[in-house]
């Protein structure tokens, strides 16, 4: 006998935190049809197509993290009366006031949600000042809004924009449901000119949105969402309990589960906006295939690298000047290195200054090779993108250590083309032997960043860089492959997906866009049967092998 | 065609036909479960048989506690949390009366060595959960040093309470391989080498200023030697097991090698002359049955040279590796003669049985205790009932239901994501409560010796 619950579809309704909305919950399948149906209807009628964006938005929002829409709206709203101030104000001195009043309430709000209690355990630690923790919840999707507010502030107030006229234009701008949880970060020159467009698709763009939809479904709910349960999580969680080749499967694990979660949102958003008639900026280019760290950043989070370019690798100097920021933050890292070396660490004086002086030189050496200062400051401003960068991504040091290790990198790749890599590239740049390695050198590299930037502490990482130099056996493969035999295979699957190249998907879109919707339905029941398949399938429990 | 209208007739046509099948697999009752999770309207209705489903799910430990026709009112105890349940009906009555008597005896006298041997799985290992009871009966009771130490472990990096270092060539024979049959170890593991190294150092936290004995633990060899902190020493080892006293001295760190007539090893041992010692013999995924494949002879003759007061056996989550696994009788047939063999030969020991920890598997409604945990952690002390020794309930201890997944979700979490381990602060907390569970028996014991002599005794 089956009963209908009135009230748990009254529920359905509301936030539920415990069941918050995502691209993969059934009410998402209501939500979106619900919302096409109107946006179809209203076609011809822009500002009533408009409100009905923004108010499916904001109410996906609250769907998503319950009283937190209010911030969005908040921030719109000081943000939209900002930018026009900023834009009529003809004083220099008081557009400046203006625009640092936008920073510090936008930065403000990040700072107070996202490190605050970093803050607060760094100084109970340091100076056993004993504050309580506040314990906040971080509000969804806060990090990509508050840069998007930046860009758009201080674009208007460099005069390289025009301020939104209608709030409303600015409030789907900042909550536009496709992009609200992981991004891509938009900016608004793109973005708001967009939005009062007649809904005009070529046949094409339909095939390319289900491409990219149903791709990135199947990136992140099950090539990503199944590795993490049922064999990345198991390890990073206790590295100590697993061998060395366990260690770094998972390592190389998690470089494939972030990537798809991560590219996999930015594609479902890039396929809905495509879907509408928007086009967002893209996000990934097959990061694994780089040849080089440099290449690397071209290729992963773009619209975030692209931000961090423009709005705090530019402002600092970029590679033509120097300001007091280049200098402040590496000359508080080094100093925090040296100081943890000699004291956390236990090194003599001596050890510590000469590996805080040898990781400096990256820096220093190509200035003094090129007898030219500016390198040193381009170097340092690089530095610097690439530490706040990290920190971006969440309050803890792991994540200063990321983004400090890839700033080694840029600095080390920078080293090697001006010496050896240049001479190898200019004689055999060329040959595919030569870019394999570059290409594991690289990946391997960006793998080492990954353990500290999953790891949840600095002894985890520490454990799991021990076990994969010093217990790593080939002997437990078999046990180790009897056991996740679909993680295996989901693995080589993914990395098999990401060697083929880019374009080779858009370049044949136009032999589909012909299908009759039929052969679209029938994807559309395979992939969520396969979905359906992957999330009722036993779990795999970890093996503790070492026997 | 229009594009636009092509994106809602693929919307809308989608939605319907998903939606139109979720509603046909209710209404004539199709069940097929990757559907049922793919199922849109599964949140808003719900099917009657679901739950009939529940209730018989709780009344399997019930069935398992009938069918074994035990007293009710005693058996029953065994699910009380946080205590040590010897199954008496007078609550007063103190569990483990020999062991109580022993640390008695230790506070007033400060002379004696207590030793407590604590046998488990994965849950202690890297001295989890044992190094905290250990600290905490140390500074209670005295006592220093680490107890046993295995020449080569899996966890020796993880370990926090020992640094040991080895070469790799020693050979590890263990209840996973063990070919011959020779005896191992009360840690089921067994050493033997002619030229390996090895140093451990006690990083035990204790008063550093008091004298450590360091002792080799060996098989039979009539001319037997061994490097000792760099120099060869012949060692008498006559008897079938045998501790050596190699020092005794404020050190903690211990190196030897093995020279071409070095017997089996089974590992080293820091202790203090007198106080408590708790050895910590983990051994990842058993559950406690393959100590039967210790002999008695063999382990009278270990207690012998090492006699124990408080054995503890602590095993039962690698019994639930299967998610709907619910009859556990095999296991309590399997170990019961385990448990006896142990009173057997140690006569003078309390044997305490801890019951498994929560575990969690991934069920249809997300992570949860697995179904056959009540009755796992019932057979477990039905086995410790019919041996007549203590029962302590972990599981219970813990929260009981869904306390592990609680646990792991916590921030900081208290358990790993494998929904199965306390990290070490979850182990800590276990560690602490077992000790408070042994004070307050402790307190029972002096309180009735207070009442059986009216003179004021030096009570804590």
């Amino acid at each position: 006998m089956t009963i209908f619950d009135i009230q748990a579809f009254g529920e359905q309704f509301l936030y539920d935190p415990k069941n918050p909305l995502l691209f993969n919950n059934g009410f998402f399948v209501f939500f979106f049809a619900a919302f096409i149906v109107l946006y179809y209807w209203l076609r011809n009628r822009l500002t009533a197509r408009r409100y009905v964006f923004c108010f499916f938005s904001l109410y996906f929002f609250y769907k998503a993290s319950g009283s937190f829409v209010g911030l969005v709206i908040l921030s719109a709203i000081v943000d939209y009366l900002l930018s026009n101030a900023i834009y009529r104000q003809q004083n220099p001195f008081r557009k400046k006031g203006l625009l640092l009043l936008s920073v510090v309430f936008n930065l403000g709000l990040l700072f107070y949600f996202k490190y605050t209690d970093f803050f607060i355990e760094l100084s109970n630690t340091l100076f056993q000042t004993g504050f309580q923790p506040l314990n906040l919840l971080l509000p969804v999707g806060i990090s990509f809004y508050t840069f998007e507010n930046l860009s758009y502030t201080v674009d208007v107030y460099r005069g390289q924009l025009e301020p939104a006229r209608k709030f409303s234009d600015y409030l789907l701008f900042l909550s536009f449901f496709p992009k609200l949880v992981m991004g891509p970060i938009v900016r608004a020159h793109d973005f708001v000119p967009q939005i009062n467009r007649p809904w005009a698709l070529q046949e094409s763009d339909f095939a390319q949105g289900f491409y990219l939809i149903f791709s990135g479904l199947f990136k992140k709910l099950i090539i990503s969402d199944y590795l993490t349960l049922n064999f990345v999580d198991y390890v990073f969680d206790d590295p100590a309990r697993y061998t060395g080749l366990e260690n770094l499967l998972a390592v190389y694990g998690y470089a494939i589960v972030i990537y798809c979660d991560f590219s996999g949102y930015s594609d479902v958003a890039l396929g809905i906006g495509r879907w509408l008639g928007f086009t967002l900026p893209v996000n990934f280019l097959s990061p694994y295939q780089s040849g080089n760290i440099t290449e690397f950043w071209r290729r992963w989070h773009i619209s975030l690298s692209s931000w961090l370019r423009d709005y705090l690798y530019i402002p600092l100097g970029g590679n033509r000047g120097r300001s007091l920021a280049s200098i402040l933050f590496p000359a508080l890292f080094f100093g925090t290195l040296f100081w943890s070396a000699y004291s956390l660490f236990g090194l003599s004086l001596l050890t510590a200054f000469l590996i805080t002086l040898a990781l400096l030189s990256l820096f220093l050496l190509p200035a003094i090779l090129q007898r030219n200062k500016q390198t040193a400051f381009t170097g340092m401003n690089l530095f610097t993108t690439m530490l706040l960068g990290g920190f971006w991504h969440g309050a803890s040091f792991n994540f200063l250590i990321w983004g400090a290790l890839h700033g080694f990198g840029l600095a080390i790749h920078k080293l090697w083309m001006m010496g050896p890599g240049g001479w190898v590239q200019s004689r055999n740049g060329s040959s595919t032997v030569y870019r394999i390695i570059m290409l594991l050198v690289t990946f391997h590299f960006v793998c080492f960043g990954w353990v500290f930037f999953k790891a949840g502490s600095l002894e985890i990482a520490g454990s799991m860089l021990h076990q994969i130099t010093s217990d790593f056996s080939l002997s437990v493969w078999p046990a180790f492959f009897g056991n996740y035999k679909t993680v295996v295979g989901l693995m080589a699957l993914a990395f098999l997906l990401h060697a083929i190249p880019d374009d080779w998907m858009s370049k044949r879109i136009h032999l589909f866009a012909r299908m009759p919707l039929i052969v679209y339905l029938l994807v559309f029941f395979g992939f969520a049967l396969l979905y359906g398949v992957f999330k009722a399938a036993e779990p795999v429990m970890p093996i503790y092998l070492q026997f | 065609m229009n594009a636009p209208r092509r994106v809602v007739s693929f919307v809308a046509w989608s939605t319907a036909l998903l939606l139109g099948f979720s509603i046909a697999a209710y209404a004539w009752n199709v069940s097929w479960t990757p559907f049922n999770r793919i199922n849109l309207i599964s949140d808003l209705v719900h099917a009657d048989s679901i739950q009939s489903a529940t209730v018989e799910t709780t009344s399997v430990p019930d069935s398992a506690t009938q069918a074994a026709n035990l007293p009710a009112r005693r058996f029953e105890r065994y699910r009380t949390a946080a205590q040590i349940i010897n199954f008496q009906t007078d609550s007063n009555r103190y569990a483990l009366p020999h062991f109580l008597e022993r640390l008695h005896t230790l506070r007033q006298t400060k002379k004696g060595k207590i030793r407590i041997a604590y046998f488990g799985d994965s849950m202690i290992e890297g001295d989890l959960m044992t190094q905290t009871l250990r600290e905490l009966l140390q500074k209670n009771f005295g006592g220093t040093g680490v107890g046993y130490v295995p020449i080569t472990s899996i966890v020796a990096g993880f370990r926090q309470t020992v640094r040991s270092e080895y070469s790799r060539g020693w050979s590890d024979r263990s209840f996973k391989q063990n070919p011959g049959n020779a005896p191992l170890y009360l840690s089921g593991h067994a050493f033997s080498s002619q030229s390996d190294w090895a140093r451990y150092t006690d990083r035990t936290r204790g008063d550093s200023s008091l004298l450590i004995q360091k002792y080799l633990l060996c098989g039979p060899d009539s001319n037997a030697s061994i490097q000792f902190q760099q120099q060869e020493r012949l060692i008498t080892a006559n008897g079938s097991f045998n501790r050596i006293l190699l020092s005794t001295d404020a050190g903690r760190t211990l190196s030897l090698s093995a020279t071409s007539n070095t017997p089996t090893l089974y590992g080293v041992s820091f202790e203090s002359p007198d106080g408590i010692i708790l050895d910590n013999f983990s051994f990842r995924g058993i559950t406690g049955i393959e100590l039967a494949k210790l002999s008695a002879n063999w382990l009278q003759a270990i207690q012998q040279q090492q006699p124990y007061d408080l054995i503890v056996f602590q095993y039962g989550v690698n019994l639930l590796f299967r998610p709907m696994d619910k009859d556990f009788r095999w296991y309590g047939k399997a170990m019961q003669p385990v448990i006896e063999r142990f009173k057997q030969t140690f006569p003078n020991a309390d044997v305490l049985v801890v019951s498994t920890a929560d575990r969690a598997f991934r069920y249809s409604g997300g992570w949860a205790s697995a179904v056959g945990i009540d009755s796992l952690v019932a057979v477990q002390a039905k086995a410790a009932f019919q041996s007549d020794v203590a029962f302590y309930n972990q599981f219970a201890t813990m929260g009981g239901t869904n306390s592990i997944v609680d646990w792991a979700n916590r921030n900081p979490a208290w358990a790993g994501k494998d929904y199965v381990h306390p990290n070490a602060r979850g182990a800590a907390w276990l560690g602490e409560s077992l000790y408070k569970a042994i004070l307050r028996e402790y307190r029972l014991y002096t309180a009735s010796i207070n009442r059986a002599k009216p003179k004021p005794a030096n009570t804590p």
